[in-house]
């Protein structure tokens, strides 16, 4: 038998070798994705956790003295359930590199220099903490986006408004922050010493807690049980030392802040990868089972000479595993290559340097298991049936002979059309000969359009948004003022500059929203971006805010008062339960105020800031005259150039005023933080469907290739009555691109499905509310073409074959 | 005189791995045009063979072949397959039907690749073939729901559809019960009278009573011709 079965993968070795392709293309997707995955999960999360994160941060609304801090941090460490406290600080401020200013702001984190930095760590690569007084040092990932170097003298402005002039002393690695580049702003690390005025001590406003599982002394992976521990210690801290609350910040437990996006991206990705390898193995299954049935005369004769059915079925199954084994010793390998150039990739997505890059020794071994025992298992129904073939039946056996199917019966009529030529009506016919063969390929294929189809559409809406967003942005310039500022002054001011068309102001401020009578709770992480709720009081004539999508409720009324809108991200976060009419407390500046909420808005990447009240209103409720600190510009000219131009004027002008700027830039800022989110999940999804491709290409062509063995004889028919080798290579042509074109009228519906889908889920993920739903007409044209010409190349081979098979040989087959 | 088979010295050997297996052992043949001749001998000696030779489906080792005025070794494999649609008609003993067409389908198809007939005659004359084999009643329908005599009837119709000079038959009543088998013959007889030459390989004794002459192998040799009383 070991003999036969040499001879049987000599005789049918290109057949065996698009099986060993088919698995070894999905296997190595699946393997490479599965490799990564693991690897990305085992250093983000010893990469972050190493930071011994804080489990919440207690962020009080008048900042303390460092002594006073640390003394409350020691109090707090003896309560129950917590492991780990600390003060710090952090603010955000312009930065001026050796006397230059950047576009990009810098936020500093700011801790005590007795900071036994225990919790909230940061790795600082060559010196140690703390940095003396007059140095910072700066994230290693903001240096260039900064453009700043060790020993170059930058410039910030402290929270007590003085300038800081610091020399850059080192660099810090920080795996607990989203990337600097993707946030657009760079990251500072200082002692509270470099903070100290005129013998004033610097002052702290985050209590940072890190809160223990029951009993052992881990930090606790159930965000219930920290909000519970930490809304006790919040509630001490005002009873025993009278502080004020501005908000409690709990972020996911153990999770990074792009955590939620990088497993999202790796489980789809696994999933496609999962996914091509179930239809791979299912399609080597099916060529399995055509080699079976091809090989049912000899397995009559095997047994006529005396093979039991289990010493056959033994012999198929080494056959198949010895495809199974090929294919899995070369996607090894290559999965291992892929997962090590892409892990790099998705740690630097999530700012994290990788200590290894390999795979946990598991991951090897769900890739042998399921290389080596998935087609096996595919293939066992056709396996099993083949051995146990009679010898009679196997005489009886006549290959696909003379019966058409009911599918073919079924497309007579197209023999009523007058002028059709039989060559291709004989093509169409053919190609549901076999219908399971057909809807497999056909599946095959339609899977890999569909994924296409929807990953360049998911290209087209992440454009539409962007599209959305500057047809309805009408302006060019986005101001932060520091503090509070009177907005005719201001239009005085800015309207008669060069360029300048026309500006409007509202309010914006850091917020904590909650129940009545409760804390201020969010999902903050520390960078303060992530989950941060903000109040926008906009003012009535505002041409510059445009009115969000509402998805409960109603929007503000001119001038209407106690009456704010929530969109949908914050009051997931901060109130899941409230609807439009309920009631609401927004913590601000220490001052607690009742708010009704009139409606729920959608909107995307968290649009500005969560929380919307009328300008009188906030007014009103603060008992302050109506002021503004954020500025919205429109130029005359809306080019870069003006933007930056009339940027850099606003600033001077206004400090130049006694107004201080925190920053003044282009809007097209802001779209480079969105387009480094999305990004590379396009990438991703356009590479599933590539290896989808390849398998369904491969699919298309063992499928052709199996239908001219089954229909030898038929084609040695057609030379013998008269068909030019053109002509039966025509014909085969055709059904490959039959099947082609099936398949894209197949994805159709999945494709939109998956467009829908996936808009929704991304957008969701990404941008908190799904993407508008658009199809990439150009996608369905450049599958339309590639199916095409895929189908007509990979049918070439099985076509040439058919073309060239002499009248004796097809007359002889079988 | 132009015959429609002239056959002149010609042997094919198949190399095996003991040696090489004479199929057909120098054979001279001669067929006119009208002729109706059968050829018959033993199983292996060698008719399927020289039929194959004949309708250009294999190439002779020395020797040549000439049918209808054409030296088949000349030809290359698509030119054969020209010639064959021109020149030749061929009928299987397991008839041979493309089962995903209907039976005036089958028909129509070598008068596509030969484009001898004007595309709109086409349809016309299947259906006319089909009548004068006795089965234009099931035309439209697909060979699998035909019987073996009807389907060898229609496989007739379809080597007559370029009206070619020459019918060649392997077997052709191999696979079917007596009653049909002397259906078939009887319309190979009619065909003949009707000026067709027609060359059928068979094992089949009845053939004599229907065949103008009898050319019968030995070891790929040609061992009797009635028409010529040649006895080796």
């Amino acid at each position: 038998m070991r003999v036969k079965l040499r001879r049987d993968l000599r005789a049918t070795w290109s057949r065996f070798a698009l099986m060993v392709i088919a698995i070894a293309v999905s296997l190595t997707v699946f393997g490479g994705v599965l490799f990564a995955w693991a690897a990305v999960g085992r250093e983000t999360s010893a990469a972050y956790m190493g930071t011994e994160p804080a489990s919440a941060t207690i962020v009080l609304d008048q900042a303390i003295d460092t002594e006073q801090m640390a003394a409350i941090a020691a109090e707090v460490r003896a309560r129950p359930g917590v492991i780990e406290a600390t003060g710090r600080t952090q603010f955000n401020s312009e930065i001026e590199v050796n006397g230059s200013l950047r576009d990009i702001p810098i936020q500093v984190f700011v801790a005590a220099p007795a900071d036994p930095m225990r919790m909230a760590i940061f790795d600082v690569q060559q010196a140690t903490w703390p940095p003396s007084a007059g140095e910072i040092f700066v994230g290693s990932d903001s240096l260039t986006l900064l453009g700043v170097a060790i020993g170059d003298i930058v410039t910030v402005e402290t929270p007590s408004g003085e300038l800081a002039r610091l020399r850059v002393a080192d660099v810090v690695y920080d795996p607990s922050l989203a990337p600097a580049p993707q946030q657009q702003r760079g990251h500072g690390y200082l002692s509270a010493a470099s903070l100290a005025t005129s013998g004033e001590q610097a002052v702290m406003d985050q209590l940072k807690i890190q809160v223990a599982d029951p009993g052992p002394g881990t930090p606790s992976r159930d965000r219930n049980a920290v909000v519970a521990v930490v809304g006790d210690v919040g509630e001490w801290l005002e009873r025993e030392h009278g502080l004020a609350i501005g908000e409690i910040q709990v972020p996911e437990p153990y999770a990074h802040p792009h955590q939620g996006q990088a497993d999202a991206l790796l489980l789809s990705l696994l999933a496609g990868g999962a996914a091509a390898l179930l239809l791979s193995t299912i399609l080597v299954a099916n060529m399995l089972n055509t080699l079976f049935t091809q090989q049912i005369p000899q397995i009559g004769i095997m047994k006529a000479i005396g093979a039991g059915s289990g010493r056959i079925g033994r012999f198929y199954l080494a056959m198949t595993l010895i495809v199974a084994g090929a294919a899995t010793l070369i996607a090894l390998p290559l999965g291992i290559l892929i997962s090590r150039a892409g892990v790099p990739a998705i740690l630097g997505f999530l700012g994290i340097e990788a200590d290894s890059l390999a795979a946990p020794w598991w991951t090897y071994l769900i890739v042998l298991a399921a290389g080596l025992v998935l087609p096996p298992l595919m293939a066992l129904i056709p396996l099993i049936k083949s051995s146990r073939t009679t010898v009679r039946a196997a005489i009886d056996h006549h290959g696909l002979g003379a019966n058409a199917s009911t599918t073919t019966g079924a497309l007579a009529w197209l023999g009523r059309i007058r002028g059709l030529d039989r060559g291709l009506l004989m093509a169409l016919r053919n190609t549901i000969r076999r219908p399971a063969r057909f809807l497999l390929t056909v599946g095959l294929l339609a899977s890999a359009g569909t994924v296409f189809v929807a990953g360049m559409s998911l290209s087209s809406a992440t454009e539409a948004v962007d599209e959305e967003r500057r047809e309805q942005r009408t302006w060019d310039v986005e101001v932060q003022l520091a503090g509070p500022a009177s907005m005719d002054e201001i239009t005085n001011m800015l309207e008669p500059l060069p360029d300048v068309s026309r500006v409007e102001g509202w309010t914006r401020t850091q917020t904590g929203v909650a129940g009545p009578g409760q804390i201020p709770l969010t999902r903050t992480y520390p960078d303060q971006g992530h989950g941060s709720v903000s109040v926008t009081a906009i003012s009535v004539d505002t041409t510059m805010l445009p009115p969000p999508k509402l998805l409960e409720g109603r929007w503000l009324s001119p001038g209407e008062t106690g009456a704010i809108v929530l969109n949908q991200i914050t009051r997931d976060n901060t109130v899941p339960d409230v609807q439009a009419g309920d009631t609401v407390q927004l913590l601000v500046g220490g001052q607690p105020t009742t708010w009704t909420v009139v409606g729920i808005a959608e909107e995307r990447e968290g649009g500005s800031g969560g929380v919307y009240a009328t300008a009188e209103g906030f007014a009103n409720a603060m008992g302050q005259p109506q002021r503004v600190n954020q500025l919205r510009i429109a130029t005359n000219s809306h080019d870069e150039q003006t933007r930056i131009a009339v940027a850099d004027t606003v600033d001077e002008t206004l400090t130049a005023a006694g107004i201080e700027v925190q920053s003044a830039a282009s809007v097209s800022q802001s779209d480079l933080v969105t387009a480094a989110h999305l990004g590379p999940i396009i990438l991703i999804v356009l590479a599933i469907s590539i290896a989808m491709g390849v398998v369904g290409g491969i699919g298309l062509a063992s499928t052709m290739s199996a239908n001219i063995l089954d229909r030898t004889r038929e084609f040695g028919v057609m030379h013998a009555i008269g068909a030019r080798p053109k002509a039966v290579r025509r014909i085969v042509v055709a059904e490959g691109v039959f099947l082609a074109l099936t398949s894209v009228a197949v994805a159709v519906i999945p494709a939109l499905a998956l467009t829908a889908v996936l808009g929704t889920g991304l957008g969701n993920l990404f941008m908190g509310a799904p993407l508008p739903f658009r199809v990439s007409m150009l996608a369905v044209g450049i599958w339309l073409v590639l199916v095409i010409l895929g189908g007509a190349l990979a049918t070439d081979a099985a076509a040439n074959r058919a073309s060239h098979l002499t009248v004796r040989e097809a007359l002889a087959y079988l | 005189m132009e015959f429609a088979i002239r056959v002149s010295d010609m042997v094919k050997t198949y190399p095996l791995s003991v040696g090489e297996v004479v199929a057909v052992d120098d054979l001279n043949l001669e067929i006119t045009h009208g002729e109706f001749v059968a050829i018959v001998g033993r199983s292996g000696s060698g008719k399927t063979t020289l039929l194959n030779l004949l309708a250009g489906i294999d190439r002779p080792t020395s020797g040549t072949v000439r049918v209808e005025g054409a030296d088949l070794g000349s030809l290359s494999e698509s030119g054969l397959a020209v010639w064959r649609g021109q020149n030749v008609g061929l009928v299987f003993q397991f008839f041979q039907l493309l089962p995903t067409l209907s039976v005036i389908e089958n028909v129509m198809l070598p008068m596509d690749f030969a484009g001898k007939i004007p595309a709109g005659e086409r349809r016309d004359r299947a259906q006319q073939l089909l009548d004068r084999v006795g089965i234009g009643d099931q035309a439209d329908k697909l060979p699998a729901t035909l019987s073996g005599g009807q389907q060898q009837r229609a496989a007739i119709a379809r080597a007559l559809a370029n009206d070619p000079p020459l019918l060649l038959a392997d077997e052709p009543t191999g696979n079917l019960d007596s009653v049909t088998a002397d259906a078939v013959l009887k319309l190979f007889a009619d065909l003949n009278s009707d000026g067709q030459t027609i060359v059928v390989v068979t094992h089949e004794a009845d053939i004599r009573s229907v065949a103008g002459r009898q050319v019968t192998l030995q070891d790929g040799r040609v061992v009797d011709d009635e028409r010529t009383g040649v006895s080796v």
